[in-house]
């Protein structure tokens, strides 16, 4: 059995009502997981508790390795080039090697001029690749994202999915992936946490390793149609 | 166009001189020209030297206090109500009251009273403004800084500050012009020296030309200020916002 990376025994949270009813899962060392759900079904708020974000809630989490978090917004400093932003954990850090985070950056698509743009100049695109340059620039064990290809046109969508699954893969980054949109994750993950509305519990879960892109879209099909006779749609 | 339309309202505002000394009210635009070109280079340099120190003096006085306050009411719920106070009250307190306060109790020979009173009218604008700056921050940014490993030094040296201060070098940018205007006043009324006391001087002497000339050179004095000092500090502060 794989290395359990990262896991959440029995997490309970509520703000005015309780939005997350009973949550386990667990991250596997090199694993891409993705945790989909309806609209305000707690996924943020679960995907902070994860970080460590967030104070006042039942339940455990265990971690076993460093992390980074890609926000939902891209929270890049506006007064800071995309290159000094990427380079800023590395910078806390005391860590000089800026050549591999601008690496990670090239990889995901960022281009030279824009590494040396302010935010506000470049697309919205290029700021959620500088984002997530700037989680990968450290090379964690465990990446949190939240929904990071929300917002994004087709093209530099689909080449994004693609890269970063690439790259994580490559680097044996686990990774938990927080979407609202299915199509999202259904060429990325390897396993799939499906959310109920809130409060939430986790609905499903779906293994997808081995399985090819029609397989996957049929197992969701099965997963989502039991979700919705149970759960409401 | 905005270039064309600055300059419409100055020549505006000199055609309504010319108007009004028509009748002999006013001394011409001319005239204190003239008057200006009269006067002594080093007399001038004297007095705009003096103005300038005190205008200057009371406004980095009153941007101390304000960014020493301002930090401390983001951490501090009472220092954060004893600066609104203190914000309240100076603002409420006009520069005429300063300077009579503060000429009468200091006294005339002091150089203290306009120095004094520039950093009473300036501190509540620099202070409300440093205090609205930090609490515009995007707080996102600081968790951001803080996911990143970032330390309290950081999130202050990355976030906070550059965040900050555009907001808090535009208020600069008024509170020193505020400075150099009320500066003058306190001069006039306690002092020995600057271009306020030249202003009351030359009343005194029933020397029109002299008042008019003294204030143009004030005029001038807080324009190439604004324009040459002031103006490009911001733009640089803001770069990024470009």
């Amino acid at each position: 059995m794989a290395e359990v990376i990262l896991e959440a025994l029995g997490i309970r949270k509520g703000f005015s009502e309780l939005v997350l009813a009973d949550i386990s899962l667990r991250l596997e060392r090199g694993e891409i997981l993705g945790i989909v759900g309806p609209n305000s079904c707690g996924k943020t708020t679960l995907l902070r508790i994860l970080a460590g974000l967030e104070g006042y809630y039942e339940g455990e989490v265990r971690r076993n390795g460093s992390l980074g978090i890609v926000f939902q917004e891209d929270r890049l400093l506006p007064w800071k080039t995309l290159m000094e932003n990427i380079c800023l954990g590395l910078k806390y850090a005391g860590r000089r090697d800026i050549e591999k985070a601008l690496n990670y950056a090239r990889r995901l698509g960022i281009s030279e001029e824009d590494l040396r743009s302010f935010p506000r100049r470049v697309s919205g695109g290029t700021r959620r690749k500088a984002a997530i340059a700037r989680a990968l620039a450290l090379e964690p064990e465990i990446i949190l994202m939240d929904e990071p290809f929300t917002g994004l046109d087709f093209s530099t969508m689909v080449t994004l999915r693609s890269s970063l699954a690439d790259l994580l893969r490559e680097r044996g980054i686990s990774a938990i992936i927080v979407s609202h949109q299915l199509e999202d994750l259904l060429t990325v993950v390897d396993r799939c946490v499906v959310m109920t509305p809130k409060p939430s519990k986790i609905g499903a879960e779906l293994n997808m390793r081995g399985m090819g892109l029609e397989e996957r879209i049929n197992a969701l099909k099965d997963v989502l149609m039991r979700m919705v006779s149970d759960h409401g749609p | 166009m905005i270039k064309i339309g600055a300059l419409s309202s100055f020549i505006l505002l000199l055609l309504l001189w010319e108007a009004i000394s028509l009748p002999g009210l006013l001394p011409s635009p001319l005239s204190t020209l003239r008057y200006i070109a009269s006067l002594d280079p080093d007399l001038i340099a004297l007095h705009t030297v003096i103005t300038l120190y005190n205008s200057f003096a009371g406004f980095s006085l009153s941007m101390l206090l304000s960014l020493a306050l301002g930090f401390l009411s983001h951490r501090n719920e009472f220092i954060r109500g004893f600066s609104m106070g203190i914000c309240s009250i100076f603002n409420s307190t006009s520069a005429l009251i300063w300077s009579l306060v503060l000429v009468s109790t200091i006294g005339i020979l002091s150089p203290l009273p306009p120095i004094l009173v520039a950093s009473a009218v300036s501190l509540p604008q620099l202070l409300s403004a440093t205090i609205a700056a930090l609490d515009s921050v995007d707080k996102n940014l600081i968790e951001a800084v803080r996911s990143l490993g970032g330390s309290s030094a950081n999130e202050y040296l990355d976030v906070i500050i550059p965040g900050s201060l555009p907001m808090i070098i535009a208020a600069s940018r008024v509170a020193l012009g505020l400075s150099l205007r009320i500066s003058v006043v306190a001069e006039a009324f306690g002092s020995s020296g600057g271009i306020g006391y030249m202003i009351m001087r030359s009343y005194n002497l029933a020397d029109a030309p002299g008042v008019l000339a003294w204030s143009l050179i004030l005029i001038a004095l807080v324009l190439a200020l604004d324009r040459l000092l002031l103006m490009p500090v911001e733009e640089r502060s803001s770069s990024w916002l470009k």
